[in-house]
């Protein structure tokens, strides 16, 4: 092993030898430094795999042949050579990136470069405080000198900025040291003694030390400085001054903090919480990338400070947890500014541009999941056993704060990568360089590596080692073939994984696995309507599936818990491709993360921190046992849950992400997707049954949810003009006759909803399909717009008629069987007036259907669609399959039932229903689903002869052979009564339809935005205000110590 | 009394460094104010270091490297101080140059025309 | 109970008397109007000259498929919810078909015609149509609401959905029935009986005036003989739901006669005494006043 002194010394060395290289060689000077640093890199990384591998032991290395205090020690051990890796790795690469503006400036911006990748190293490596100072104004000169490398004049202003705040920084920092010296008669940080925490004697010289470090780690408010220096610093240095010198910095107060004791971590919590929190909200206004980019840089530093103030209670897992942060926001960060130096425009939306490259668009994405915490990035694994660690000890603040932080930061990082999937530039295309893409590439693939590695360390399953997820990033290899040759393959691994797992499913599960992983083979049937390569549809999609794939086989929670963010992560960029998808993707992202936060809290919580967690006799055990916090566990799960459900009051997402998606891509969102939400209640009902918070039945609560989703989702839908709209509204009514269902806790009450699953998705993808075959031809989705298609499109209208008697509950059709078992489970049921509400939703189905079939097939045929064609033949195949799927389940419905009847039996230990030949008898009443098909359709066909047979001269007549308004009429556009169809109803019950949970949540945002904009503009750009802001901050943090420590 | 007497002195000094940093907007007054302060940190460290009625910690024939522990003033101090003191040149001096670069700029050294960058 | 190849003659026989009926019954009530009216009215045997006449009616036209299902679908649904429910109680002749399933069938399969209906009108393109199926769509998913609380009310009083278990359980004596035994679930029931009697006050949906009758517009001879068979049909369909909920049911052909007649009265006394209701303002009825009795009537059970 080469000793890891030499990153100091190579670095220090060869800034000194490029003194000697004449300064017009330059391409040689570059090659020494990158030889430098490459050098560096190598020790650092080398160092890693060994101690990573336990075949070297952590070092000291001793200087001046001393033992320390009387000389420096510098210490290597695995957290070292990480962050040393993480330092060097950016440096190395930032040198690349920086090549053009290191060879402007000469060798002195080389060798500056070079002492501030060395001071970084040594300010990880060095065990002494003093040392600690000067490796702390090595990197301020040095920082200094780098911002000049920028071609924006105002970098010169924000240099000196910083430079200011320095000065107050190192004041404080020196007076911190001697007087800590003085208390220790040391200066190694091994021979500071741990303080209680206060302001006297010595523990006044640690806090001194202590805020200078934290001062320099750029703490909410005292931080505008920062901010300057990364919206005009060169992106290359920006990705070192945030990765590399943000690492280093949080590292030194790290071992700061270890020394001063565990009385000093709450203080660090706070702090670390309140900058993570302010930039968080404060970045929501930017609109400079690089600004932003700032400000999320500054949140994750105080959240991994949040961390250090947790050091505490994460024993073992503290560099786990810690470093996974850590090193995921150093790289996603330093991968995004090298990204953002690509961008010729400064503007959010001018990331548009990267869609000129399909790899950097991935490496966007990437990034952002990274930051967010979203898997296979070793922030998840950290974020997991984060909140597992915080739960068991009872900080749920901390959760809390912690969580609605990470939504905020994932809300304006999605809205950001919204724009650049979505937004038009005014920028002109520059080509890209190819060299700074190789960096961003180089980050990403280290990105990726570093999830795969955390994965394995983990204590859960690596998601990188699981078969479908690892069958949906194979996509990204196969992103050159034709879109056809891609779907074969997708179809072929659902049906397969489907057929391979089948003998492990209980029939619940096996009823979940039919609908989402065969439904969504049929569903990709459409799909090969799409020509071309169709880059960026499969992988998001096939994550979906894997997402669900797992889920319906999680076995514990984090299973669950990864399935889940997985399915979620594919589902968003599925909604994204929609045409107008992108803000509905935005709210679809954000209700999804923050339900699934609610989800991991719950977890965390019924955990109790102890992992692995068996998730159904771990639910069961903790609801037998009425642990205190089994129902708060209940709530958090279910409103987890219900985000995906798109139950009332989180349905907001919905209509939109339905109705822009791709017309292949609206079914499965909605006729798959939504179950997820199902799946995770059956699973809490299953295994937690009632749950009560005071005397308030949970229970209960969801029937009152899901009665008024199946009321407002209905009243909603009338309302709608627009065809996909009207469906997307009419999935929220028909989840919430699911939710009903499920919490009415009795046996028909479950098989309810699960016919429910099974009937939702055939009628919705159906009718999805055939109003995109719709949109497809005509252009339009408004339904006024549209009318007398029927002729023309003969077999999108069978469907959708098929579809519309299906889901009105009328028989024959499997709709009725719904509404059969409905009335069974209210029977048996104690609760009444939630009943009422499903009453009155149930006829309104009528209203919405017949206003999609009538507008759509009858009336007045449109000029403009006198030629249309029947819809493309792939979107009419899978249509006509779901045709013949719900004729079959209509008539036996046992089919599917039966089995899971049984099944549900096991819970309740009875056995409402009697399935005797093809009869079903309940306790109420009985149901002859073939005698009923038989009946109608004998009688059906003896009054169609009758009609017949009165003769069979009817004249075909055309468009416009009636009399109306004493007139003929002859404009179909006149004459078609569509618009605003149930104009009466509007009159007498639109007040249900007002806008009040939009509002609602439109103030949320409009609250935390106005915050923003108005907090932001403490950075007044002046470098004295930045000063006192930085005193103030001191003195307000000695204030809160001192009330603290009395 | 001696080391009393000068870290206060150090302390007056950088209260008014930074009080000098903070109400002048013009950059060369600031940097000197800055200059002050440091100046006061070097005093106040020094002075953390003073024991009375010892010697310089210089080992010569005058003190014995034997009983050096009990004759001389702590040295590590001092020698922070010298480090010290060569950093805040050197911080100084880039300080120096960056006013340089900002009055070519735009031919003002107040600091408050370079507020570009805010919010 | 099973299905036996009997059963058809005899559902045919129920339907053969329940049509003749009909067509009396509803002539006599037009008959019994222009009486009180001071005019003479229509001979009683009116309805089968008018039915007679449509289907002799050579010319005829039609828009398209669905058009021509329209009527169809629309008597299927007359039919078939006579035939899924049992007509006379203790006969064996006129169970009909009711084995094929119980109440709720009766109750969503009243949808059947109505809906097939509206499809058909559609088709053929006349607004009229459509903004009769938008009025009368609109009308009847808040006229249909007291009757849905109304039945849950008593099937959970009786704890069946079985029509005639629900007859059943009313014999015995007139106090037996479920107008006395349960009042509240028999009001709000028939504040949707009259609701979807198409008669006023909620008869705008066919508003002879403002728009020549509604979704039937377009329709003419052998449709409108389809259409006229269900007109006297489906009302006394929809009765003998509300006889056998609410009125005991009826146990001998004569005893169906009056109570069907007594029953379809209440619709026309409160037809002739109360002006038309505008669409909206029949929903802020129905929500203002069937639907408390409604929730009145479940809550008390």
């Amino acid at each position: 092993m080469v000793s890891a002194i030499f990153i100091i010394a190579v670095g220090l060395g060869t800034a000194f030898l490029l003194g000697l290289v004449k300064s017009d060689q330059k391409g040689f000077a570059f090659t020494l430094t990158v030889a430098a640093l490459a050098v560096m890199t190598w020790i650092a990384y080398d160092w890693t795999v060994a101690l990573s591998r336990g075949t070297v032991e952590p070092a000291t290395i001793l200087t001046a042949g001393t033992q320390p205090p009387f000389a420096i020690n510098l210490h290597i051990g695995l957290a070292e050579a990480w962050l040393l890796t993480v330092i060097n790795a950016t440096g190395l690469l930032a040198a690349f990136y920086m090549r053009a503006a290191l060879c402007r400036l000469g060798k002195g911006a080389m060798s500056v470069l070079l002492v501030m990748v060395m001071a970084l190293s040594g300010l990880v490596l060095t065990r002494d405080v003093f040392n600690l100072f000067v490796f702390f104004e090595l990197i301020v000169i040095a920082t200094g000198g780098l911002v000049l490398l920028s071609e924006d004049a105002r970098a010169v202003a924000a240099g000196f900025k910083y430079l200011v705040v320095s000065q107050i920084v190192s004041i404080l920092l020196l007076i911190g040291i001697i007087f800590t010296y003085h208390a220790n008669g040391s200066l190694n940080i091994d021979d500071i003694a741990a303080v209680p925490f206060g302001l006297q004697g010595a523990s006044l010289a640690m806090f001194l030390v202590l805020m200078a470090l934290v001062l320099e780690l750029k703490p909410f408010p005292a931080n505008g400085w920062a901010l300057d220096i990364y919206e005009s610093a060169h992106p290359g240095f920006s990705a070192i001054f945030s990765a590399a010198s943000g690492t280093a910095a949080l590292f030194a107060a790290d071992k700061l903090v270890a020394a001063a004791g565990p009385a000093w971590l709450p203080l660090m919590t706070v702090i670390g919480l309140f900058t993570f929190l302010g930039s968080n909200v404060l970045a929501l206004k930017q609109d400079n990338d690089r600004r932003l980019l700032g400000y999320s840089s500054v949140a994750q530093i105080g959240l991994v400070f949040a961390i250090v103030g947790q050091r505490d209670i994460l024993g073992e897992g503290y560099l786990f947890v810690a470093g996974g942060v850590l090193i995921t926001h150093a790289v996603a960060k330093a991968g995004l500014y090298w990204i953002s130096g690509l961008v010729p425009g400064r503007g959010l939306a001018d990331w548009a541009i990267l869609r000129a490259n399909p790899v950097l668009v991935f490496a966007f994405a990437s990034f952002v999941a990274m930051l967010v915490g979203l898997p296979p990035f070793p922030g998840f694994y950290a974020k997991w056993d984060l909140m597992h660690a915080l739960a068991g000890s009872g900080r749920f603040w901390i959760m809390a704060l912690i969580l609605a932080g990470a939504l905020v930061e994932a809300g304006y990082m999605f809205r950001f990568f919204g724009y650049a999937i979505k937004r038009e530039t005014q920028e002109r295309f520059p080509g890209f360089a190819v060299d700074k893409v190789a960096v961003v590439v180089a980050a990403l693939a280290a990105g990726w590596a570093l999830g795969f590695v955390w994965g394995g360390i983990s204590l859960n399953p690596n998601l990188l080692t699981l078969v479908p997820v690892l069958f949906a990033l194979l996509f990204i290899v196969l992103e050159p073939l034709p879109a056809w040759v891609k779907n074969i393959i997708a179809i072929v691994g659902l049906v397969g994984w489907f057929w391979f797992r089948m003998g492990n499913y209980d029939p619940l599960q096996m009823i979940f696995a039919a609908v989402m992983l065969v439904g969504g083979a049929v569903i990709l049937i459409a799909s090969f309507y799409e020509h071309g390569r169709r880059i960026g549809f499969y992988v998001p999609t096939m994550l979906m599936y894997a997402g669900l794939a797992l889920l319906i086989e999680a076995q514990t929670s984090f299973d669950f818990f990864a399935a889940w963010e997985v399915l979620t992560i594919g589902s968003y960029f599925l909604i994204l491709r929609g045409r107008m998808g992108e803000p509905h993707a935005l709210s679809y992202i954000l209700f999804s993360l923050g339900g699934a936060f609610l989800i991991l809290a719950g977890f965390a919580l019924a955990s109790t921190g102890v992992q692995p967690f068996e998730l159904k006799s771990g639910l069961s055990a903790i609801a037998e046992a009425s642990v205190p916090a089994a129902p708060w566990v209940f709530a958090l799960l279910a409103v987890g849950f219900m985000t995906k459900t798109a139950s009332i009051g989180l349905h907001i997402w919905l209509p939109g992400a339905h109705a822009e998606a791709e017309t292949d891509v609206s079914p499965m969102v909605s006729g798959i997707l939504l179950k997820a939400g199902l799946y995770g209640l059956f699973l809490l009902v299953m295994t937690m049954g009632r749950q009560k918070i005071g005397s308030i039945d949970l229970t209960e609560v969801l029937v009152w949810i899901g009665a008024i989703s199946a009321l407002l989702g209905g009243v909603m839908a009338i309302f709608q003009e627009d065809a996909k709209r009207l469906l997307a509204y009419s999935s929220i009514s028909q989840l919430g006759y699911a939710v009903f269902g499920l919490a009415l806790m009795n046996h028909v009450g479950w098989l309810l909803a699960l016919m429910f699953v099974i009937n939702h998705y055939i009628y919705k993808s159906m009718l999805f399909l055939a109003v995109g075959g719709v949109y497809k031809r005509t252009g339009t989705k408004l339904m006024y717009k549209m009318g007398g298609l029927i002729t023309l499109m003969p077999f999108t209208f069978v469907s959708v008629l098929i579809g519309i008697i299906a889901m009105s509950g009328v028989p024959p059709l499997s709709g009725f069987g719904g509404r059969w078992l409905f009335y069974n489970a209210i029977m048996a049921s104690d609760l009444r007036l939630p009943m009422v509400l499903i009453f009155i939703s149930g006829p309104i189905g009528f209203l919405y259907l017949f206003r999609l079939i009538h507008t759509i097939f009858f009336g007045q045929l449109k000029d403009e669609h006198r030629k249309l064609k029947e819809a493309p033949v792939w979107l009419v195949i899978p249509q006509m399959m779901f045709v013949l799927a719900l004729l079959a389940f209509a008539v036996l419905p046992g089919m599917a039932l039966q089995k899971v009847d049984a099944y549900i039996g096991t819970f309740f230990g009875d056995q409402p229903l009697v399935w005797s030949g093809r009869a079903i008898t309940s306790t109420y009443g009985y149901w002859s689903p073939v005698a009923v098909m038989v009946v109608i359709g004998v009688i059906f066909v003896a009054v169609l002869l009758l009609l017949m047979s009165m003769g069979l001269n009817a004249q075909k007549v055309k468009q416009f052979n009636i009399v109306f308004s004493a007139e003929r009429p002859f404009k179909p556009q006149t004459t078609h009564f569509a618009w605003n169809f149930f104009a009466p109803y509007r009159k007498a019950v639109g007040f249900l339809v007002m806008p009040l949970v939009t509002t609602f949540w439109g103030a949320v945002t409009d609250t935390l935005h106005s915050t923003a904009d108005f907090t932001r503009r403490l950075y007044t750009g002046n470098g004295q205000t930045y000063a006192v802001q930085v005193l103030v901050f001191v003195v307000a943090v000695y204030l809160i110590v001192l009330g603290g420590a009395q | 009394m001696l080391p009393q007497i000068a870290m206060a002195t150090g302390f007056v000094l950088i209260l008014m460094g930074l009080y000098g940093a903070l109400t002048h907007r013009n950059i060369l007054r600031m940097i000197v104010g800055f200059t002050i302060a440091d100046t006061g940190v070097n005093v106040v460290l020094v002075s953390v270091g003073y024991l009375p009625g010892r010697t310089a910690p210089i080992l010569d024939s005058a003190v014995p490297v034997a009983d050096a522990a009990t004759r001389i003033i702590d040295p590590v101090p001092q020698a922070l101080v010298l480090t010290a003191i060569v950093i805040g040149l050197g911080v100084t001096a880039l300080m120096l140059a960056y006013a340089y670069r900002l009055f070519r700029a735009r031919h003002s050294l107040d600091i408050s025309n370079f507020t570009e960058l805010k919010w | 109970m099973t299905f036996q190849w009997i059963q058809i003659p005899y559902a045919l026989l129920t339907l053969f008397i329940i049509l003749n009926y009909g067509m009396l019954m509803t002539a006599l009530i037009q008959k019994i109007g222009a009486r009180v009216g001071g005019r003479y009215g229509i001979p009683i045997w009116q309805n089968y000259i008018d039915l007679l006449k449509n289907i002799a009616l050579r010319s005829k036209i039609s828009h398209g498929v669905m058009f021509y299902l329209g009527p169809v679908f629309r008597l299927t649904g007359g039919i078939g919810l006579i035939l899924f429910v049992p007509t006379i109680y203790g006969s064996v002749m006129h169970q009909n078909f009711s084995f094929a399933g119980d109440l709720i069938l009766a109750l969503y399969f009243v949808f059947f015609g109505t809906l097939g209906m509206a499809l058909g009108a559609a088709e053929s393109g006349h607004p009229h149509s459509a903004i009769g199926v938008s009025r009368g769509l609109s009308q009847v998913t808040a006229a249909e609401l007291p009757l849905a609380l109304g039945v849950f009310a008593i099937s959970l009083q009786y704890q069946t959905l079985n029509i005639t278990d629900i007859v059943a359980a009313q014999q015995g004596s007139i106090f037996n029935w479920t107008l006395f035994t349960n009042p509240l679930a028999t009001v709000a029931a028939m504040f949707a009986f009259v609701g979807t009697m198409m008669r006023a006050p909620f008869d705008v949906v066919l508003a002879p005036q403002e728009i020549p009758i509604g979704p039937p517009t377009e329709y003419h001879s052998s449709y409108l003989a389809l259409m006229q068979t269900n007109r006297v049909l489906y009302p006394i369909a929809k009765t003998v739901i509300y006889m056998n909920l609410f009125f005991g049911g009826a146990t001998s052909w004569p005893e169906f006669f009056v109570k069907i007649f007594a029953i379809y009265m209440v619709s026309v006394f409160i037809g002739v005494v109360y002006p038309r209701f505008r669409v909206e303002q029949s929903i802020q009825f129905f929500l203002k006043w069937g639907l408390p009795v409604g929730v009145l009537a479940i809550l008390m059970v």
